[in-house]
């Protein structure tokens, strides 16, 4: 219980930072700034990972509990919805195909095969050992 | 009724709603538990008369932990780098390609399509984990409960349709397959993958946190260029 408490600390913290940074004038969210910053105090060991682990699987676990409220908010979005459903479905197919495709056949020419993928991993975890 | 007003009546109905569709969600794998969550409290509200900003004044508080929970995402990040090192490289490439791909097609579509520009700016964001989307719309004036339901969308589509629909297009490499649902349906996509490999589920989760980053480093970059 303390434990998470504590890793909710680090990780508001963080965000709040993150916050100021945009508030500062950085042009990325300040979400996405915290993240950056606490990756790196992670790769620094600024923060050990054992601190934070437990809170930062609860907030991913049940992420989905957070976006509620705003998906709720489509009730009132049925206009909007109606008018331009023709662009947001297209864009929407099209798109998430066009990512897929490309990320597929791009991991299929850069990312090394089964074999050699589990290979690597066993030799990475013996030299680990 | 103006008890709705009070923001603990609202926090507490979600999270009764949330435990439902979890519940549901664990009997019927099939019933996504976002809308399982939502379509209660949407009847609720309906049936009630009440209007979505009061419901919101509380929502609005959870909304707000999307804040942290973005900051999480720097975990899965941090742990599967260490076991991705070497491949890092080639994967960010993969990655920034799919986040490249992911915004400009989202907003050349709906742009052709003859969409206003915030429904334009509420797609460019699509393919990314919920959080990091919602912030992105912000950003760019979008609406962020379109965005939400196209997020949720292309993850429902990536874990149905997405490994099969690989298969079809010759990709049958595992990492290369972890990586492709990672980067068009975020944790959804990832969630989804059978385990082919430990080392699969690590690039799919890589790939979910880093294309939320590179997404907002491009974003950021057309926001100046808009400017």
């Amino acid at each position: 219980m303390i434990d998470t408490a504590r890793g909710f600390a680090v990780i508001v913290g963080f965000g709040l930072l993150g916050t100021l940074l945009h508030w500062l004038g950085i042009p990325l969210p300040g979400g996405v700034l915290g993240l950056l910053l606490f990756f790196v105090a992670l790769s620094t060991g600024l923060v050990k990972l054992a601190w934070v682990e437990r809170a930062a699987a609860l907030l991913l676990r049940h992420m989905v509990l957070l976006f509620v409220p705003l998906t709720v908010g489509l009730m009132e979005m049925g206009q909007v919805l109606q008018r331009q459903a023709a662009a947001i479905i297209a864009s929407l197919l099209v798109s998430w195909l066009a990512v897929l495709l490309t990320t597929g056949w791009l991991g299929r020419l850069l990312l090394p095969g089964d074999a050699v993928a589990d290979a690597a991993r066993d030799a990475a975890a013996e030299g680990a050992q | 009724m103006t008890w709705f007003r009070n923001p603990a009546v609202s926090i507490a109905i979600t999270l009764l709603a949330y435990a439902l569709a979890v519940a549901l969600h664990r009997r019927w794998r099939w019933i996504p538990p976002i809308v399982a969550a939502c379509a209660p409290i949407m009847l609720l509200l309906l049936a009630l008369g009440e209007p979505y900003g009061d419901y919101n004044r509380g929502g609005s508080l959870l909304t707000w932990i999307l804040g942290p929970a973005t900051v999480a995402l720097a975990v899965p990040m941090y742990r599967q780098g260490k076991i991705l090192r070497p491949l890092l490289p080639r994967l960010t490439v993969v990655v920034v390609a799919g986040a490249v791909v992911g915004m400009g097609s989202a907003g050349l579509m709906a742009w052709l399509l003859g969409a206003p520009l915030p429904v334009i700016m509420s797609t460019v964001p699509k393919s990314v984990t919920t959080p990091i989307a919602v912030e992105l719309c912000k950003e760019l004036k979008g609406i962020p409960q379109i965005t939400i339901a196209l997020v949720i969308c292309a993850g429902v589509m990536g874990a149905s349709f997405g490994v099969p629909l690989l298969r079809l297009a010759g990709v049958r490499n595992g990492l290369a397959i972890g990586a492709a649902m990672g980067t068009a349906s975020h944790g959804v996509g990832t969630a989804s993958l059978l385990r082919h490999s430990e080392l699969q589920a690590s690039v799919s989760s890589w790939a979910m946190a880093a294309a939320g980053v590179f997404t907002s480093v491009l974003a950021a970059m057309l926001m100046l260029f808009l400017r």
